[in-house]
């Protein structure tokens, strides 16, 4: 039904816009009628941004739409501007050619033969000159207007590459290939278009229709290769119980597929390792733990080690799994958010029969963390407390709109270098784009971070439950009687150093190369259950 | 007056008791030793050095010499210097050229040391590496020395000699590594008539070149 519907809204846009060729749109920030004052209605919003501002107060919250300057009078464009642009951009003068290119889109129709090839290579022009974003609306706009099929195709392919870097998610993905026809596109980009209209529906719980979208995919490319792991991602998040076994194959294959981003390669690796601990397959875990491929100080490291100590600690590898929460410990991992950590030291300890030390580990937790567990319990803004806010926004789509957020900071500082250069209705008009952008990138950086603030909250409390019950059960082990001719119970085999390893005694320095080997040496004090 | 006396003997019996305790809680509070175990990155068993060198102890020349020599590693900590030759040149020191001018000394009076052989025994006991700029990890060992090496002198001919000493060796990758030797060397005071004891020092510098140890 919500198909049909937003196939035939878009059906009447296109009929409105068959009814007025020669309109050219309204301006999509400012809202200014088009220079020569053609009565056009404006189609969707140029970057999202206009669109939002557009819905009202409902939809961008920010209220930041700036006061629409009166409209400079028309002014008389010779065609040779175009030719002088596009002269200065092929001789890689972006910078020049840009407030030419700028001059012509805002002063010829939208049927002028050349006004769709101007908006291109302005595009072109502000993304060489890292102005990535604003490169972006307008490219969006080509694709929106589509009034000259060959850019169009050229423009969409941009706005492909764009989507490798941070971007406006909902101007590029959503407002333009997922909402694109895609009966006349190139081979290359209808797939794109498919596997994000696939993901749309995947969202919002069209799994049949996410199917058909990827059922179109040409097989072996990177596309394909990426819908079968959002749909395995979707399949798992839906499973409660009982998870096909194939589901682990078929995530261990994705793991191998080069045409799947590092990134992606490696949560498919870590979905193979964690529903293989689920199931209890501890050595199979631990062998797809050391498949995944990071390097040793990047960020998902700590929350890899953490787990690889768990792994270990049920098999058996106290020694080994307590070298791991040394490695945690570094510098470089001291600030993660990690609360298991101090959970899993406990527990180590309490299993050698080192009940002090098993306390005060679990004690850590609570102390290393109070201002959070404070901040929780007196139903503060979480989003101020600077530990959950930092693991709130180091993942998935937080992670995401944050670095929007910041390379829109970063390109908006980079604007301002070009205040001379690009004249004063260009400057204008950019520092209006990246204003709104910006507004918009915040409010969806704050929504987001409001709902995995949350979830970190929640990891924490459980885990500071967690302490509490073992400090209960510590203290009580404390005062456990020691019967009579108690023995203490058989060590455990500690590895023998090999003839080609070297052993360098940690002395609370950090060395990087020694992260990962880190072995921990501490006998049972445990006694025999069996003593009388 | 006895108070005062008794003081420092309460202070020294305070601390000396205090220690052992201090330890206690320390190890109950962090038990357990932790170590970064982890595979020697460069392993040796053939070696073959290329060495530039001087003898500097002589206050009447300063011997220049080249040498080429091989080394058998057994394990990581003990290797054997199999031979090793070096052949030298003398500069002559301004001292001497004084002594010929000014008093007759002739030029033939000084017995320079004109090449040598020998053959050590090495042991290697200290493995590290150095932080450089904290950019990156170098990973080197010190080494001692002891051996034996036979001598050709200008005027007393072949004489034996025992040496020891130690150096160093930083690694550049698996095959090239450097290293730097000290050597003492005493001579015995056999053959070509002399009577006393010689002493040579021995300052090198080697390209090692290293093969079959990591695979």
């Amino acid at each position: 039904m919500l198909r049909l519907l937003a196939c035939a809204t878009t059906l009447a846009a296109a009929l409105s816009h068959a009814q007025q060729p020669a309109a050219k749109p309204a301006d999509p920030v400012t809202g200014e009628a088009p220079a020569e004052a053609t009565p056009a209605p404006a189609p969707a919003a140029d970057g999202g941004v206009a669109a939002a501002a557009a819905m009202g107060g409902g939809s961008t919250g920010t209220g930041a739409a700036p006061v629409a300057a009166p409209p400079p009078p028309p002014k008389k464009i010779d065609p040779k501007l175009f030719d002088d642009a596009l002269n200065d951009y092929f001789a890689g003068n972006p910078k020049a050619a840009a407030p030419k290119l700028f001059d012509y889109t805002e002063n010829v129709p939208s049927t002028d033969e050349n006004y769709a090839w101007a908006q291109f290579f302005l595009a072109r022009s502000l993304i060489e000159l890292k102005l990535h974003h604003a490169g972006a609306v307008y490219l969006s706009r080509i694709a929106r207007e589509r009034t000259n099929p060959q850019v169009l195709t050229r423009a969409l392919e941009e706005l492909q590459q764009l989507t490798d870097r941070p971007h406006d998610e909902a101007m590029i993905d959503e407002q333009v290939f997922g909402a694109l026809d895609l009966g006349f596109l190139s081979e290359d980009v209808a797939g794109y278009a498919h596997y994000q209209q696939g993901l749309v529906d995947l969202r919002v719980g069209n799994e049949r229709w996410a199917t058909t979208h990827f059922s179109k995919l040409p097989e072996g490319s990177t596309e394909a290769s990426r819908a079968k792991y959002a749909m395995l991602v979707t399949r798992l998040k839906q499973a409660r119980k009982d998870l096909p076994k194939e589901m682990v194959d078929q995530f261990f294959e994705l793991a191998k597929d080069e045409k799947l981003t590092r990134e992606a390669r490696n949560d498919a690796m870590l979905a193979v390792a964690r529903l293989r601990y689920e199931a209890g397959d501890f050595p199979g875990a631990l062998e797809a733990y050391n498949l995944v491929k990071l390097g040793p100080l990047e960020p998902g490291r700590a929350a890899l080690y953490l787990e690889e100590a768990w792994t270990r600690y049920q098999l058996g590898q106290v020694h080994a799994a307590m070298g791991l929460l040394t490695t945690l410990d570094a510098p470089s991992f001291r600030e993660e958010f990690l609360p298991d950590k101090f959970l899993l030291k406990a527990l180590i300890y309490r299993d050698l029969c080192h009940y002090l030390p098993a306390k005060r580990s679990a004690k850590e937790l609570t102390r290393r963390y109070a201002e959070s567990l404070d901040a929780v319990r007196e139903r503060d803004d979480l989003t101020r407390d600077p530990r959950l806010l930092r693991a709130a926004s180091a993942r998935g789509s937080t992670q995401r709109a944050r670095k929007f957020l910041e390379s829109l900071e970063l390109e908006g500082e980079q604007l301002g270098r070009y205040a001379g250069t690009f004249g004063e209705r260009m400057f204008g008009y950019m520092t209006r784009v990246y204003d709104l952008a910006r507004a918009e990138a915040v409010r969806v950086y704050q929504r987001r971070l409001q709902e995995s603030v949350r979830v970190e909250a929640d990891k924490l409390l459980r885990a500071a439950e967690q302490v509490r019950l073992m400090e209960y059960e510590v203290g009580l082990k404390l005062y456990e009687r020691v019967k009579k001719g108690s023995k203490l119970v058989a060590l455990i085999e500690e590895e023998a150093l090999k003839s080609n390893q070297v052993s360098f005694k940690f002395a609370d320095e950090y060395w990087n190369d020694e992260l990962r080997t880190y072995r921990f040496s501490l006998k049972s004090r445990c006694i025999e259950e069996t003593a009388r | 007056m006895s108070r005062l006396c008794a003081l420092p003997s309460f202070v020294a019996l305070a601390l000396v008791v205090s220690a052992p305790a201090f330890a206690q809680t320390q190890e109950l509070e962090n038990p357990g030793v932790t170590a970064a175990v982890q595979d020697r990155p460069y392993r040796l068993l053939h070696e073959l050095d290329l060495w530039f060198g001087v003898l500097p102890l002589d206050a009447f020349y300063t011997g220049i010499y080249a040498q080429v020599g091989y080394v058998y590693h057994f394990t990581d900590r003990f290797a054997w210097q199999v031979g090793r030759g070096a052949y030298g040149l003398a500069a002559r020191s301004s001292l001497r050229g004084e002594l010929e001018r000014n008093f007759g000394v002739q030029p033939t009076a000084n017995d320079e040391v004109q090449f040598f052989v020998g053959s050590d025994v090495m042991w290697k006991p200290f493995y590290g590496k150095l932080a450089v700029m904290n950019r990156a990890v170098i990973h080197g060992e010190i080494h001692l020395l002891a051996g034996a090496t036979l001598f050709r002198f200008t005027n007393s001919g072949f004489r034996p000699g025992i040496n020891i000493g130690g150096g160093g060796r930083i690694f550049v990758n698996k095959y090239v590594s450097f290293r730097l030797d000290i050597t003492h060397n005493v001579v015995l005071p056999t053959g070509g008539g002399t009577t006393s004891f010689g002493n040579v020092l021995t300052v090198n510098l080697a390209l090692a070149l290293n093969f079959g140890g990591n695979d």
